[in-house]
């Protein structure tokens, strides 16, 4: 299983805990749709920094970063960017 | 980075699918096609502001420049921020000059705050990287807190001394809202001051907290075309028929609990136990659940009747109380109760501490980021809110006072980080393993919070244990 496939796996296993079983596409907004809140962000956030390596104190942290599917993937393409390291 | 908006946003997470579940008081108006298309045209959109209009007259005092500004929006949907900015600022000045003895020296102290927000946001957004842009919350609210502090114990007799006090004053009721402006600054695609400035307390109304947040959380859920406003403020319109409807049911409510039943007040039943009258236990219970009850009513009241202004303005803002009644934890329904409350501590408290402290164990990162939000930002923003007693009472006297209200937030915390690290299952099968008995959990929790969760600091917080030792018939 790629990484994206077991983020997709993970937002579908937090849905499901708050009782949302309708499916979601990549574009899909979760968290400013109110689909996940607060407690799930902290979910995500610890995923990423430990799948991922993300560090949001670097990179800042905003909801929007993490609110769709196609959003993360950015995030970590931007995190992983040399000039960002630079 | 922008993330497009689905062409019809949902709220939160819908209850399974069942007869009762998909039963709507209100119909979904804003998913018939033929309504939307509606809503699009002139006669639609006047339509649309009258029935509005009529609402907001039976909810809102000041409803008449309330449509008008709405009315302006509806037609301009491409000017919506700057005439947010202009509308905001129109009613924050024609407020206070026809509200205050002294409009001319209320207008400087407001243009001052709004002065120090722009030199804020202006120096965050200069020197992002720096140690300063990094920081600029814990600056700001450190600052403030100093400034309290100062105008606190300075002299009664010297001159500054009240001009002190009443900038102070004022700078608390925006403190947040610039707060939220110096947390978009740090992003790339902020918005400049002046479209900040539309959400400095913004005309649909507020309390000391951001109802939608700031100037990034409205960018990220503007109407973007004809059809997206229509389905938006379709949405307000039937939150505010929501909120009507609360409303007609809050006369009932208030009818039968404290006319028809002899049932007291909380605030009565405390006054009776601190007075050592003997209340039975039962009459308690009464006039806590009745104060929980209508607590929740009063909330979902007001916060509807903003929110359905500010989706009436374009802007597709989550409800501020949605269904407290279905939390099956206890952190969940602090996030149903007061969203907004919530969210301010969530980006000024929880993730400051979340993201940078003790990175390595999870289990007292959360907790300590936890307790940064519940315990020490609730406590914290109580205390700035309610400054005019820090002014009557004196800092001391304050400071003492607010030991009740101190302890509710170190409950509260404790509540929520137990139910945080508690494993989370699925739901159980059936209604009332899965419903009822954790919703019933969570009232009841909350019910006894309730009994310290008093500001207003009258009573010491002995006397608020007497009171909650009557909910179990003991007698201290």
């Amino acid at each position: 299983m790629d990484r994206i496939e077991e983020i997709r796996v993970f937002f579908k296993k937090l849905l499901a805990l708050r009782g949302d079983r309708q499916s979601f596409s990549d574009q899909s907004s979760l968290f400013l749709s109110g689909r996940l809140g607060s407690v799930e962000a902290v979910e995500v956030v610890v995923l990423l920094e430990e799948k991922f390596g993300i560090d949001f104190t670097e990179t800042g942290f905003d909801e929007t970063q993490i609110d769709s599917i196609d959003a993360i993937q950015l995030l970590i393409r931007t995190a992983k960017s040399p000039s960002r390291a630079e | 980075m922008s993330v497009s908006l689905p062409t019809t946003p949902r709220e939160l997470a819908p209850l399974p699918a069942g007869a009762l579940a998909n039963f709507r008081l209100i119909p979904r108006i804003e998913t018939y096609p033929a309504v939307v298309a509606f809503a699009q045209t002139l006669a639609g959109k006047l339509v649309l502001l009258a029935l509005f209009g009529l609402g907001l007259a039976y909810n809102h005092q000041s409803w008449e420049p309330l449509i008008l500004f709405l009315a302006l929006i509806t037609f301009l949907p491409g000017q919506r921020r700057i005439l947010l900015t202009l509308s905001t600022l129109a009613f924050a000045f024609l407020v206070t000059w026809t509200s205050f003895k002294r409009p001319l020296y209320v207008v400087t102290l407001l243009c001052l705050t709004l002065l120090l927000g722009a030199f804020l946001f202006w120096s965050a957004a200069r020197w992002p990287r720096s140690w300063y842009g990094r920081n600029t919350i814990l600056i700001f609210l450190s600052g403030f807190a100093a400034l309290v502090l100062i105008a606190a114990t300075a002299p009664q007799n010297v001159w500054f001394s009240h001009p002190l006090w009443d900038f102070t004053y004022m700078l608390s009721t925006y403190m947040w809202f610039i707060g939220y402006s110096l947390l978009d600054a740090k992003l790339e695609d902020h918005d400049r001051f002046g479209l900040q400035l539309g959400c400095y307390r913004p005309f649909w109304g507020s309390t000391n907290t951001p109802f939608a947040k700031g100037a990034a959380y409205l960018r990220r859920i503007e109407a973007r075309n004809a059809e997206q406003l229509a389905i938006t403020q379709l949405k307000g319109l039937k939150l505010l028929a929501w909120a009507s409807l609360i409303s007609l049911f809050s006369n009932f409510y208030q009818h039968y609990i404290y006319e028809s039943f002899p049932i007291p007040t909380y605030s009565q039943a405390l006054s009776l136990s601190a007075s050592h009258v003997h209340l039975p236990w039962y009459v308690c219970w009464a006039s806590l659940i009745g104060n929980f009850f209508g607590g929740i009513i009063s909330l979902s009241i007001f916060g509807h009747t903003i929110i359905a202004c500010c989706r009436m303005a374009g802007f597709n803002a989550l409800r501020n109380t949605y269904r407290p009644l279905s939390s099956r934890t206890v952190a969940e329904f602090f996030n149903r109760y007061y969203f907004y409350f919530k969210e301010l501590l969530v980006d000024f408290f929880f993730y400051p501490i979340f993201l940078r402290c003790f990175r390595k164990n999870q289990k007292l990162r959360l907790v300590v980021s936890i307790f940064a939000a519940a315990c020490f930002g609730n406590a914290f923003y109580h205390f700035s809110r309610d400054l005019n007693l820090v002014y009557s009472l004196g800092l001391a006297r304050a400071l003492q006072g607010y030991q009740v209200y101190l302890f509710y937030c170190f409950a509260l915390a404790t509540a929520i980080s137990i139910s945080r690290l508690r494993p989370r299952s699925p739901m159980p099968p059936g209604f009332i393993r899965a419903r009822l008995l954790p919703s019933f959990s969570v009232v009841l929790v909350y019910c006894l919070l309730d009994v310290f969760g008093s500001t207003e600091r009258n009573y010491p917080l002995t006397e608020h244990f007497r009171f909650f030792a009557h909910l179990f018939n003991l007698n201290l």
